[in-house]
């Protein structure tokens, strides 16, 4: 009796041993695949998806933690659950993407005009400003205020068109036409505090 | 009287006098300047139209630098 409960111990060792074998394998390798796609769209989800991809990289250290310690069955099991967690962070990592690019594609055109009008009105103001601070008296409407605001504001004008050409310069559109379009917006409220406009 | 519209070519955002009866360009320099002794800074900025700062026909537009 004992030597063939012994056996039979034995035995549902054996077959225990051999199927957390068969289980070892696909679980490296599932485990391998999903390490790899997440590699593949990391660049992107880090810049688009940063939360999410937190999360997945969390979810697969779970599983990880599950493969080093042999809990194959575990593993299996939480595959799919990871697999659909990296897709749908690959969706949302390429719609943002998309969406960025159709973004910059709009600011980039509408750097192009910008970038012709804003160095036009500061030329514009700079001469009506040096032409202003020679005169004995100021037009009506215009106080030594309203032309030391000028003065002041054209030195922050240039100073952030410099910004937003870098900007440009740089492939970014998106700052380059946020920080022109405040250029453009404080040029136009100089030169209607100057008279410039009718 | 300012006008929007420019010559060809130039600054979109220099303004624009429309020459009327009357008006000289101390006056102008007067209106736009607060000083008529700037008149020359205009006369000037419109060398191409104007051979003599004190011939101005009205009509004529005019850079207001």
């Amino acid at each position: 009796m004992k030597k063939s409960s012994f056996w039979v111990l034995a035995t549902l060792a054996a077959v225990f041993i051999i199927g957390c074998q068969n289980q070892r394998a696909p679980a490296e390798q599932a485990v391998a695949a999903a390490e790899s796609a997440l590699t593949n769209i990391r660049d992107a989800a880090t810049r688009y998806a940063p939360d999410q991809l937190q999360a997945v990289d969390a979810q697969l250290n779970g599983v990880k933690d599950s493969l080093a310690k042999g809990d194959y069955k575990g593993v299996m099991a939480a595959m799919p659950a990871l697999n659909t967690a990296i897709s749908n962070l690959k969706d949302t990592a390429t719609a943002k993407q998309q969406e960025a690019q159709a973004a910059s594609e709009k600011a980039k055109d509408a750097w192009g005009p910008l970038s012709s009008d804003v160095p036009k009105m500061v030329d514009a103001i700079s001469s009506r400003v040096d032409i202003l601070s020679k005169s004995h008296h100021l037009p009506k409407g215009v106080t030594k205020d309203t032309l030391a605001a000028a003065k002041s504001g054209l030195d922050s004008m240039k100073s952030a068109w410099s910004d937003a050409s870098n900007a440009a310069t740089s492939g970014d559109y998106t700052t380059a036409v946020s920080k022109g379009q405040a250029v453009k917006d404080q040029a136009s409220q100089i030169m209607q505090s100057l008279g410039m406009k009718s | 009287m300012a006008d929007d519209k420019t010559p060809a070519g130039d600054n979109p955002y220099t303004q624009i006098h429309v020459v009327q009866s009357g008006d000289t360009l101390s006056k102008i320099a007067q209106k736009y300047y607060g000083d008529a002794s700037l008149y020359p800074k205009i006369f000037q900025a419109n060398r191409d139209v104007l051979s003599d700062p004190n011939k101005i026909s009205p009509g004529q537009k005019l850079r207001i630098p």
